[in-house]
Order: C-alpha cells, then structure tokens, then sequence
C-alpha cells in the first residue's frame, strides 16, 4: 500500500434536508497536491471546511498521519497541522497584520498574561520577508491593506507553521497574477516539504496544471480520483456534470451589426473616489462589456446606471426615439423604468439570504402584483414558482431559504427576480463569478435570448474570455475612467484588452 | 477575545445542532412556530394550578383582559420595529408624555385629546426615526436616549403634583370601548402587515437591508415610517390609559418598553426581527405576558421576587427560540 497522510473514511454531513457531503472516503499522500472539484454545491468546501473544524463533523473519521482527529474549530486544526485559505475575506477588521497572522497563536509571545507586541510584530516581519513580501508592514492595520495584500498575509498566517495539509478554497479568484504565482509557488514549496495540498477550484486550466491528482465530487458524493497528467479540462467537464457539455459555451456568431437605436445614455457620470467622468451609450439589443482590473471602477459604474451610488454627479438618461426623456436617480425609479441589477455582492445586495425564494423573486415587482394595493399569496407564489423554475433553480419549494442555495443556484434567484420582472435593460456585474460550468452555460444562453429579444444588458466582468466571447462592444476601464472601447471581432485577443487595463 | 472570533463560527453552528436537536425531538421546525401557542396554553394551566383554580375565575379574567388592552396597542406598533430588526426603548416614556397631553386636552374635546395623544407619540416616534435614519445611528442608541429624554419631560410636567383628567373622559372607561380600539388596532394592523407592500417591505429590510434597497425598498422612508406609527400607537394607547387610570403621575408607563420587549419576545418574535415574525406573535406574546404577571401576583410575590422570575423565564425563552444563523448587532 502507499503511504497515505490523510485518510478520510465516511465522511457525511447533512444540513435540514440537504444532504451536503453523503458518505465521502479519500486518502492523499504525502507530497501531493490533490485538487477537488466538482459545481457548486458538490459539497468540496463542506468537505473542507469540517476537516479544518470550521463545521462540526456529520459522521465518519479523518485519520492524520495514523491519528484520528476530530478537530472541534480552526484553531485547534491549525495546532493538529491543518489550516485553510478561503474565498472571501478571511483576516480581521481592527487587528495589526502580526495579530491577525499569530490569531489563535498568540501563546509564544505572552508571558503571565501580558503580550509582547514588539516580539510578534518583529517574528511577523521576519515571515513577511521570507515569504518576499517585505513591503508589508507587520505592525501596521490591516485595513490599511487591499483585499489582495490581505489574501497574501492570510496565506502567511495559513502556512508559516507548516501544516502538514494546506487547504486552498478558491482563493485564486481573489488574486491577481502575480499573486497566484505567489500562491503557486508556496504550494509547491509545501509539495517538497513532503507535506500535502488540498486545492479547490474552479478554472479547470488552473487545477490540471498545478494539481498532481483531482478528485471529483458530484451531488455530495464521491466520483472519482484521477491522474492530472492523464486527463483533459473536457473530461474533468464531463465526470463533474455527468454528462457530456457542449463546447459552444459562448456565442458563436461575429459581425451582427449593433442596433442605432439608443435606450439609454450615460453623460459625464462621477462618484468620488471611485469612478470620474464616465460616458457611453447603451443600444437595443446590445450586450456592452466592462472589463478592466477590480479596482478600476467598472463595478461601480453598474450601480451608478441603477441609481444605487452614493453621491453620485452626472446624469444617466433614458432614451426614446432619440430624445433623452428620464433622468435616473434612485434605484426605486431604476427599477420602475426597467432596469434590473444583478451585483457581484450577490448574498448581501442581491439576495435577502435569510428571506424565502418567494419573496426574493418578488419584492421588486410587487408593485405589478398588487390588485388595488392588494397582495394575494397565491398569487405571488404563481409568480414565483413560474419564474424560478423557468431558471431550473434546485430548490425544494418556493418557501426554502435563499441561505440554503449554493452559489449557482442563488444566481437563478436573482436572474428569476429580474425576468420575472421583465426589465429591459439588465445590469449584470460578475454575473458568473464562482459559478460553475453548467449554470456558466445556461446564463450566457439565456443572455443571448434575451439579447435577440431586443433586450439591452450591461455585463461587468473580470473575466477576459468571457468578456470577448459575449460582448458586442467591449469598454474598458483603469483608474475610474473609459481608457478603450473594442467591438466584437474574432481577432480581438485577450492581449488587447489587458493592453488598455494596466 | 481573538480566539473567540475565530470560534465563533463553529461554535455557533454547534448551539444551532444542539438546539435543533431539542427541537427535532419536539417535532422539528413547526413546532419552533407552535412554541410560544403552547407555551401560553401551559403557562395558563400551569399559572391555574399553582393558584388553586382562581386565575380563570370570570372576575379574575375580566380584570385580566382589562390590563391587555394598553400593551397590545403599544405591542403592535413596537412589533413593526422590531420586525425591522430594530429596537424602541420610549414606550414608557412616551406613554407618560402622551397620557399627560390627553388629560390636558380632555377638558377641552374627547376628539382633541385622542389627536393630540396620537400626535404626540407620532412627534416622539418621529424624533427617534429621524436619527436613526439620518444620522444613521442604531435604534438602539437613540431610544434609550430619547428614553430619558421624554422620562424627564414626564417627570418636569407632573414635579408639583400628578396631572388629573376631565370626569367626561373618565365616564367612557367601558370594555367595550377598549376591546374595540383594540381589535381596531390589531385589525388595521394585521391587514396592512399581510396583504400590502408594507409587510414585505419591513420584513425585506429586517433580514437583508442593503439587498431590500438594491430591490427598491425605500429602506429610509420606511423606516422613519414605522418608528412614526409606532410612537402614534403608542399615543394612542395612552388614550385608553387615560380612560382607566384618570389622572398621571411620574411614573406612568414606567417599565413598559420592557414589558413588551420580554412580551413580543416571549410571543415567539424574533429578535433579529426579519422573514420569520409572525403577527400572532403580538397577541399571544401579549396575553402570556399578562398571565404570567397576574398569577405571580395572585401567588403573593413580592415585586422584586416576580422581577427574578420574569427575568428567568425570559432569559430561557430566548436562549431557545433564537435563530443564530441570523444573530448579529440589533440595528
């Protein structure tokens, strides 16, 4: 038998009826970067997240190095040789880099119950250092730190004691290049050391290429584990969605014309700090494209046309038959008017999370549902059972908790929202962010229906491919203003847009 | 501290396996909706043997139903805050400033004195509102400052001696009047909260706030709305106060906020307000609040025991009722 350095046996997790992780057994040796994958809600980061005690166990052990753990929460997984990276935001508000790095730790550097500052400081610089991010100050706050500098001191704090597994839970995303190359380069290093990597993501590109072994997970369940240098991104497709997937994932079609008819112009728009002087028109019929680097201020210009920014200047118009006829500005008029928005903050400006699917899908067009200010319950249960299940949304019933949904399926939620409200002019920032293949395929179908409705959509993206393969114009951004426009073309490459990104 | 905040996140998930092992035993959760409808039917019997048969005597039901009156008025308003996710501290204090208004006011017209009761509260509701929408402050922060504000009013206007009301408001004291304002209340209340926008709204914003404006709540005018109605209420049941008491001292309406607080609680609303308030909550919260109180007395306590006990019962009720999937800082 080979040396194994984890072994998971039976591992089972239920929450209410979801059935989040049934009856998962796995071994990783020693020296192996093993990806997971598998679509939203496969049960991966369920998975994960009990090995490093962040959910309690259902059933089954976990054996580390021929001992069997049973971790009770994250700290006493990281003293067991277990610690974790996640998506979101996972270091303190209000802490110093060193105390964020040493949370939990904090035992060297106290003596009879007064803590040493300078002494954690001083060892959280020498790790900074070493890990070649010198420019970080360990003594400063970390909010004085961007999301990115934050992942990059989070992997500090999840690696400098060397745990015998790492868990990396779609962090990549977070990052940008040159911080997944750090990232790489520490999972490597870990690799060497002869300990082991658990890696999950979802850019299949990514998880052949620095993955020794993937194992997939579908519906909670285990599938199988197979050799990375035996397999290609369209097997790991078919064995995550169990079925095969179509390779026309983007549209296909080049040099339809772009309608002239404008619906909605934007004139000069500027919110302090984020975006300044920002102009374009929006044409019937047209998907326009946002790209640029996170900060470049393309999100921001989604909630600027929904009336949702703060102190915002400028003016963004509706238009008819060529004349501008309605200034927009606040998001109750925005919605009136037929703008919809989808935010990239899906579980906070989205979705009500802790509401039912009913009433999320709903609440904007309440308005239309009501018979002399009326609200009938069947009724709104007909409007959103109707709605949601043209999404295919997998729920159990229009009541369910939108918490209960994973990722993907709170996407149809709110695209259910919107069509059920019938907008004509979608907004849709990061409309496929951490979504997996096949919910990914059936939005860009669905946008493309809509757009040969007459539908107009604005789609923010911070990913390129995806951006040239459904954008009829493309508009990017840097530092808060339009620094170049493209129009849909086979030889548009991913090097010109980030040309005008940097 | 730190380690807690690291924990806290699986140790809240464990309370929740826990709890819902309690409950899963019990029957899941529809039996967490049923909860607070067995706990008043079991605090009634329980209250009724421990006072050897005497709690349901009709005399003793008449003079218990005569004391729901007042906070079930109070109680509706509040339970719109509350279902916002926020808090109102003033009921007490507004009570007394109202009360004082309606006597003043009742040697001049009944109708002026039940205004200028309603007004007062919806002036005092809108003060609270005011600040804690414009200047974003917690509800929880301004309450229990204009709490001590309008107290103090209350005190300044009855230091020499207690403000009396006219015979003529006096002379309409009848069940009658105070069932029908009541229902009224519930009735107008109940309707608004099921079957228009305004019971969505304020649930939307009790369990998501950022998401119910981005869905085109007007979070703001709603909010500054429903801690207006509340104060207005509230005024409104110092009308019925009025009526039954005659005449205000200093202490009028002492405690109240509290009493709702521990009845709406005890009804089985959540603190967290949000999806899963009920408006049942009101009424049964209401009238286990009143049996409770009633028994202790009937079983000779005295006031600090009936304190302790109150307090127990609400301690426990709320550590098994809570949601703490959606617990964060009351707004």
């Amino acid at each position: 038998m080979e040396s194994e350095l984890l072994r998971a046996e039976h591992i089972d997790k239920r929450f209410g009826i979801t059935h989040a992780v049934n009856d998962v057994s796995l071994t990783i040796a020693p020296g192996e970067i093993r990806a997971l994958i598998g679509e939203n809600g496969s049960g991966k980061s369920t998975f994960c997240q009990m090995l490093c005690g962040i959910y309690t166990l259902g059933s089954g052990t976990f054996t580390l190095d021929g001992r069997a753990i049973q971790p009770r929460n994250q700290v006493e997984a990281n003293r067991l040789g277990i610690s974790i990276i996640v998506q979101e935001m996972g270091t303190l508000s209000g802490l110093t880099v060193a105390e964020n790095i040493f949370l939990g730790h904090e035992d060297p550097f106290t003596r009879w119950g007064i803590k040493d500052s300078r002494a954690m400081i001083r060892e959280a610089q020498r790790l900074l250092d070493e890990y070649g991010f010198g420019r970080i100050k360990a003594g400063a706050m970390i909010d004085n730190y961007n999301f990115e500098d934050r992942k990059l001191i989070e992997i500090v704090k999840a690696t400098y004691m060397k745990p015998k597994i790492l868990i990396v839970d779609e962090t990549t995303t977070a990052l940008s290049q040159s911080g997944r190359l750090e990232l790489y380069r520490i999972m490597d290093a870990t690799r060497a050391d002869g300990r082991s990597v658990i890696f999950i993501s979802h850019d299949l590109a990514e998880v052949l290429s620095h993955s020794d072994s993937v194992t997939i997970l579908r519906d909670g369940e285990y599938i199988d584990t197979v050799n990375a240098r035996d397999v290609s991104e369209d097997d790991l497709k078919r064995l995550m969605v169990g079925r095969e997937i179509g390779s026309a994932y983007y549209r296909t079609d080049y040099g339809s014309p772009i309608s002239d008819e404008v619906i909605l112009s934007v004139r000069d728009v500027s919110v302090p700090g984020q975006i300044e002087g920002v102009s374009f028109d929006l044409h019937r019929g047209e998907i326009l494209g946002f790209g640029g680097l996170s900060e470049c201020g393309m999100h921001e210009v989604g909630k600027a046309v929904f009336g949702a920014s703060w102190d915002r200047s400028g003016s963004v118009m509706l238009v008819k038959d060529g004349q501008a006829y309605l200034a927009v500005d606040g998001i109750p008029m925005a919605i009136r008017h037929s703008i919809a928005y989808a935010s990239k903050d899906r579980d906070t400006e989205s979705l009500i999370v802790n509401e039912s699917i009913r009433n999320n899908v709903v609440l904007p067009s309440l308005e239309d549902l009501a018979e002399r200010h009326l609200l009938k319950k069947r009724k709104l249960d007909r409007f959103a059972k109707e709605h949601s299940e043209r999404m295919q949304t997998k729920m159990q019933g229009v009541n369910q908790f939108v918490s209960d949904l994973s990722g993907g399926n709170k996407q149809k939620v709110v695209l259910a929202r919107w069509l059920g409200k019938g907008s004509d002019i979608l907004v849709l920032d990061s409309p496929t962010r951490g979504i997996d293949v096949k919910v990914k395929q059936m939005i860009y179908a669905l946008m493309s229906e809509l757009r040969e409705q007459g539908r107009s959509i604005i789609m923010i993206s911070e990913e390129i491919p995806e951006l040239l393969g459904m954008s009829d114009r493309i508009l990017i951004m840097k530092d808060g203003r339009i620094s170049g426009e493209f129009l849909r073309s086979q030889a548009l490459s991913e090097e010109d847009l980030i040309a005008k990104m940097v | 501290m730190e380690k807690r905040a690291e924990n806290s996140v699986s140790r809240r998930e464990r309370l929740n396996d826990g709890q819902n092992q309690v409950l899963a035993f019990l029957g899941g959760d529809t039996f967490k909706g049923f909860l607070p409808f067995i706990g008043l039917v079991a605090i009634i019997v329980i209250m009724n043997i421990l006072t050897d048969g005497s709690l349901l005597q009709p005399k003793r039901v008449r003079l218990l139903l005569s004391q729901v009156y007042y906070p079930m008025i109070v109680a509706t308003g509040v339970f719109f805050v509350m279902t916002l996710g926020s808090i109102d501290f003033t009921e007490g204090s507004t009570l007394g400033v109202a009360s004082i208004v309606v006597s003043a006011l009742s040697f001049y017209s009944i109708p002026l004195a039940i205004l200028g009761g309603v007004l007062t509260g919806a002036a005092i509701g809108a003060i609270n509102g005011f600040f804690h929408v414009r200047f974003k402050l917690q509800s929880f922060i301004v309450t229990i400052c204009t709490m001590y504000l309008f107290r103090g009013v209350c005190a300044y206007l009855t230091t020499e001696t207690a403000i009396p009301a006219s015979p003529a408001i006096k002379a309409l004291d009848s069940n009658e009047l105070k069932i029908g304002v009541t229902l009224a209340v519930l009735f107008a209340a109940w309707f608004l909260f099921r079957f228009t926008r305004v019971g969505n709204d304020v649930k939307a914003i009790g369990s998501g706030e950022t998401a119910a404006r981005f869905s085109g709540v007007r979070t703001d005018r709603v909010k500054f709305l429903v801690f207006v109605a509340a104060g207005a209420l509230t005024g409104l049941a110092a009308f019925v106060n009025v009526i039954k008491v005659g005449s205000i001292t200093a202490t009028a309406g002492n405690q109240l906020e509290t009493q709702i607080l521990i009845s709406l609680v005890l009804g089985g609303l959540p603190i967290t307000g949000g999806a899963k308030v009920r408006f049942s909550n009101i009424v049964v919260g209401t009238l286990m609040y009143t049996v409770l109180h009633n028994g202790l007395v009937m079983m000779g306590f005295a006031s600090a025991t009936q304190q302790l006990i109150k307090g127990l019962v609400f301690l426990a009720f709320v550590a098994l009722t809570i949601d703490r999937k959606a617990l964060k800082v009351i707004k």
